[in-house]
């Protein structure tokens, strides 16, 4: 990504800043210029962490516009590092933002806050300030490999990482294998077996790698580069003792954190294929291999998952998928209106703030609520089931993953 | 920088918002200083807050301004702080009071259709909700998914779509306001807080629309429900020549169809500067040089017939329709149009990131031909001595409510290439703010349709726009905040004290 | 394709359509990448990306009219009748 202009017709940085700060605005002040010169604020309602602070702090344009004042010598990293928790890295704010939606693709050159966001936590970390509960989830994930989604003391190595696919018989390895994440491997292992069986049942041949790690990207979202790129080397290396070529992935934050942080730590990147689970199965629907045919009587609203909708434009899969099971009413509310939704769980911002991720889901499940006879919300990303389940046991709503009821109208228990 | 406060006065504060809604940080304060483009950012740490408190009851606000009353402390109220003449900026440091917590929906009123919210609430997430049951509270700047009712009032705002439905002074019946020594008062036209039309006593809710935080802070405020619109329909036509496109404007915002929501004209160097990267003017021929926006809403069948005099009209001047890709796409972006800084080019044609600037007077029909030109030979001579400044071109658009054929909200954008601002080249805008002013009083206009005329330069020919009314401004001013600590600085206000 | 090929994320090479713009894609109109080199510079945007921001432009566009009226009457359709209903002349 290259997007460091030529610097010069801009004032220095002053005296405070050091060389890691210094080298942060170089790389980061033309994108924070072109917000904080625009000064729209079409982030603000759209921010899921500003809909319940309603604190300038953290409104996604403060994030840039911390960079000028850093550049300017008014502010400085531990002035602002723990401003830069308050984000889920949904994407909404660079999404509705002008200067993406309308000239971004004209220009080439659109909003990048989630990715200032992250650069800023590396920042801090280069800097040695850390949020004492990331740091610990960092240095759990690089001792066991994946991140512990199970309590600070309940190791999640990856020699465990295939447990919840006992019984199922699933070769290593292969020129296809299923991706699943941590949290779906160890939290919500019904998810992973959803998608295993119906993979099966629609006749895609795949098998598991032989030690999958974390994909990294929390490590790349919490600042803790170093450890993010050794997952990543690690699982690279992976599927290439076992000859993958195509990797399915059901968590939409694995899939976009390996198409987008592993192919420039990697020259042969193009080897690969990456596969949304969403749209493989919505294919394989769609052309007749997997058959539906077990009603499910219930009447559901879909999330869309942030790093689907917002950062990667995917949301028809999902719906196409929800519309094929026979049984299902299903009430939608569309991906736009959707922008401004969240559950709360994104970049690990309940690990630092478990309080504000909480009123971020248990908001998301009341608009649940609002819509008539809706008894069931369905996501497709184990990390935001995690806090909607919570809330939704609170509210009465009950918290599916679509592959859970996709297996269920397949025939499947899972 | 900023003056750090007391800390019996920082306690003071903790006590009434509670210690959660009180900051004194770097972070918080410098955000908060904060306001759009053309923003002074060599001056930024000029105009620092020292406290910042997001109050979450009228309560609240009255006990902090009547501490600050107490300690002559200045307070400046904050909403969405997307006002583009500077009201939100603390001048003189002191207490910033954000109002963005308050923004709850208060009261839904079927019976006599209003609804009654906080001010930190935006319009497009309090449509969302309104939707549900069949209203709309049709405020529609192009700040429409950021700016905060407070804020709407603060500058009594413009809507794009008021020629059929009202501006903000008309959409809002009554509000409640924490005057500059701590009393909480609710002003209307008259009393009731959902009477629409009074004449008992003096109109006061007038008199607080625009007040740019000099006068108070508005702490809820009930607003007009309209039915949501069956229909809408827009139409864009184009011209060979800017005065034909002109007369037509005029044919359009004089034919009287109820439902016609506003008319915009576009003229040749907005139609130059869309070319530049927007997908719906590149393919246009050169020889457009005017172009008209108009839209109408409301029930299907009036907005039908409607919308047919309205084509006829179109057609009668001379102007070609361009189709509905255009019209539809064009007009839904207008709902939330704001420049970003990639329009921005140099004189050599390269792209540079400026920030935008609106200058937006209300220039009666008959002089907008010529202001037009004078404007742009004010944006040339800038553009002629620095190559940081670029003319983005001129829109007018309707500005009356209801009867929207007399004065027109007149704009020209000009992108600033901000990170090149230096003494030099900030007095030079601020005096080609000045001559924009003048040229719009001159005309027999106003500075501002909706901003307000705060911001430097401008705000010097305040006195010379409003004539004796200044000398009533100040009187009021002083009257109502005898030690001056409400948004000090501002609309030359300090003037009043000065006098006394 | 269904999923996820590094190199088919490489932008196809411009033509040009206008003076400053150039399209890569069907009806989709870009900068020309030259005036672009001197204050500020492209990002390096995918495919997949680039494509993202179009869809989203009218996915947004479509959503703010349906936020601000149940339908949309038609220009074109309008005229249509106009026509028809001009007598022959």
């Amino acid at each position: 990504m290259a997007d460091r202009a030529a610097s010069e017709d801009l004032t220095e940085v002053q005296s405070n800043g050091n060389g890691a700060a210094r080298e942060f605005v170089e790389e980061w002040r033309d994108v924070a210029y072109n917000c904080f010169s625009s000064g729209h604020k079409f982030c603000r309602e759209v921010c899921p962490v500003m809909q319940v602070t309603r604190d300038e702090r953290h409104t996604p344009t403060a994030f840039h516009a911390n960079v000028v004042a850093m550049e300017k010598g008014h502010l400085s990293i531990e002035d602002v590092a723990e401003d830069y928790v308050h984000c889920t890295m949904c994407g909404a704010c660079e999404l509705r933002c002008p200067n993406t939606l309308f000239t971004g693709d004209f220009y080439r050159f659109r909003q990048r806050t989630v990715d200032v966001v992250k650069a800023a936590r590396a920042l801090a970390v280069k800097e040695g300030i850390h949020q004492k509960d990331w740091k610990r989830w960092a240095e759990l994930t690089d001792r066991w490999g994946n991140e512990p989604v199970l309590g600070w003391t309940k190791e999640t190595s990856g020699s465990k990482v295939r447990a919840w696919a006992a019984g199922l018989d699933i070769p290593t390895g292969g020129e296809t294998v299923l991706f699943a994440d941590c949290e779906a491997a160890f939290k919500r292992p019904s998810v992973p077996r959803a998608v295993a069986l119906i993979l099966r049942e629609a006749g895609v041949e795949f098998g598991l790698m032989d030690q999958q790690w974390c994909c990294g990207g929390p490590m790349w979202e919490t600042g803790y580069v170093e450890i993010a790129h050794k997952m990543a080397e690690h699982n690279m290396l992976d599927w290439r003792k076992t000859g993958t070529r195509r990797v399915i992935c059901l968590d939409p934050h694995d899939y976009i954190t390996i198409i987008e942080n592993y192919p420039s730590l990697d020259a042969s990147f193009d080897e690969f294929e990456i596969v949304l689970a969403v749209d493989e199965i919505a294919e394989q629907i769609r052309d007749g291999k997997l058959r539906l045919t077990t009603p499910v009587e219930r009447t559901v609203t879909y999330h869309d998952p942030c790093r689907l909708n917002k950062r990667m434009g995917v949301w028809q899969s999902p719906r196409e998928i929800l519309r094929a099971i026979p049984g299902l009413t299903f009430v939608d509310v569309d991906h736009v209106t959707q922008w401004s939704y969240c559950s709360g769980a994104g970049s690990n911002l309940g690990v630092a703030k478990p309080e504000l991720t909480a009123e971020i889901s248990r908001r998301r499940v009341a608009k649940v609520r609002e819509l008539d006879g809706v008894d069931t919300l369905v996501s497709a990303c184990p990390w935001s089931e995690r806090p909607l389940t919570e809330q939704g046991e609170a509210q009465g709503i009950e918290v599916y993953d679509i592959f859970e009821l996709v297996a269920e109208a397949a025939g499947f228990e899972v | 920088m900023a003056v750090a406060l007391l800390d019996s006065v920082v306690d003071e504060l903790t006590a009434i918002c509670g210690p959660d809604h009180v900051f004194t940080g770097r972070s918080a304060t410098f955000n908060r200083a904060r306001v759009p483009a053309p923003f002074p950012v060599h001056k930024w740490d000029e105009h620092v807050p020292s406290a910042v408190v997001l109050p979450t009851s009228a309560h609240q606000v009255s006990e902090v301004v009547k501490m600050a009353n107490r300690h002559r402390i200045p307070v400046v109220p904050r909403a969405g702080a997307t006002g583009l003449t500077d009201g939100a900026v603390p001048l003189r440091h002191g207490i910033v009071v954000d109002v963005k917590l308050m923004n709850q929906i208060l009261d839904l009123d079927h019976e006599n259709r209003t609804v009654t919210v906080g001010p930190g609430i935006n319009m497009l997430k309090l449509n969302e909700e309104l939707r549900k049951h069949g209203y709309i509270y049709p405020d529609n700047p192009a700040s429409y998914p950021c700016s905060l009712v407070g804020g709407r009032i603060g500058t009594s705002g413009w809507s794009l779509i008021g020629a059929r439905y009202g501006h903000t002074r008309d959409l809002v019946i009554s509000f409640e306001i924490v005057l500059p020594t701590g009393e909480i008062v609710r002003v209307g036209d008259g009393g009731g807080r959902t009477v629409r039309k009074s004449s008992s006593g003096y109109q006061l809710k007038h008199l607080f629309m625009g007040h740019q935080g000099t006068l108070g802070i508005v702490t809820e405020a009930t607003l007009e429900l309209v039915p949501r619109p069956e229909a809408e329909f827009s139409a864009f036509f184009a011209y060979g020549d800017y005065m034909d496109a002109w007369r037509a404007t005029g044919d359009l915002a004089r034919s009287g169809v109820a439902t016609l929501a506003g008319v915009v004209l576009f003229d040749e160097w907005k139609l130059a500067y869309l070319r530049r990267d927007d997908e719906a003017y590149i393919p246009q021929p050169e020889s457009i040089k005017g172009v008209i926006a108009c839209a109408s809403y409301g029930n299907a069948d009036e907005v039908r017939i409607g919308a047919k005099r309205l084509l006829r009209i179109g057609n009668a001047s001379g102007g070609v329709y361009l189709g509905d890709e255009i019209s539809q796409g064009d007009w839904a972006s207008r709902h939330d149009r704001y420049a970003t800084p990639q329009h921005g080019r140099t004189r050599d044609g390269q792209v540079a990131l400026m920030s935008w600037h609106c200058e937006d007077a209300s220039i009666p029909y008959s002089e907008l031909p010529a202001v037009r030109e004078e404007w742009h030979a004010i944006a040339a001579k800038l553009r002629e001595r620095f190559d940081m400044f670029d003319d983005w071109g001129m829109f007018a658009y309707t500005n009356g409510a209801f009867k929207p054929w007399g004065d027109y909200l007149t704009e020209i954008d000009i992108g600033i290439w901000e990170t090149r601002w230096d003494e030099e080249t900030w007095a030079a805008w601020v005096d080609a703010k000045r001559e924009l002013a003048r040229v719009s009083i001159e005309h027999g206009g106003s500075i501002s349709a909706c901003h307000g005329s705060c911001r430097e330069g401008e705000v010097d020919l305040v006195p010379a726009e409003l004539g004796g009314g200044f000398e009533v401004m100040k009187t009021i001013k002083r009257g109502l905040d005898p030690n001056n600590i409400m948004n000090p600085g501002k609309y030359l206000l300090d003037q009043a004290y000065e006098e006394a | 394709m269904l999923g996820f090929k590094l190199s088919a994320q490489r932008p196809p090479e411009p033509e040009r359509v206008a003076d400053g713009v150039v399209s890569r894609f069907e009806h989709v109109f870009e900068v020309e990448p030259a005036l672009m080199t001197e204050h500020v510079r492209q990002q390096d945007i995918p495919n997949w990306d680039f494509q993202r921001i179009v869809d989203s432009r009218w996915e947004h566009l479509a959503w703010m009219h349906e936020h601000f009226a149940d339908s949309v009457i038609s220009g074109e359709e309008l005229l249509a009748e106009l026509e028809a209903e001009q007598p022959n002349p």
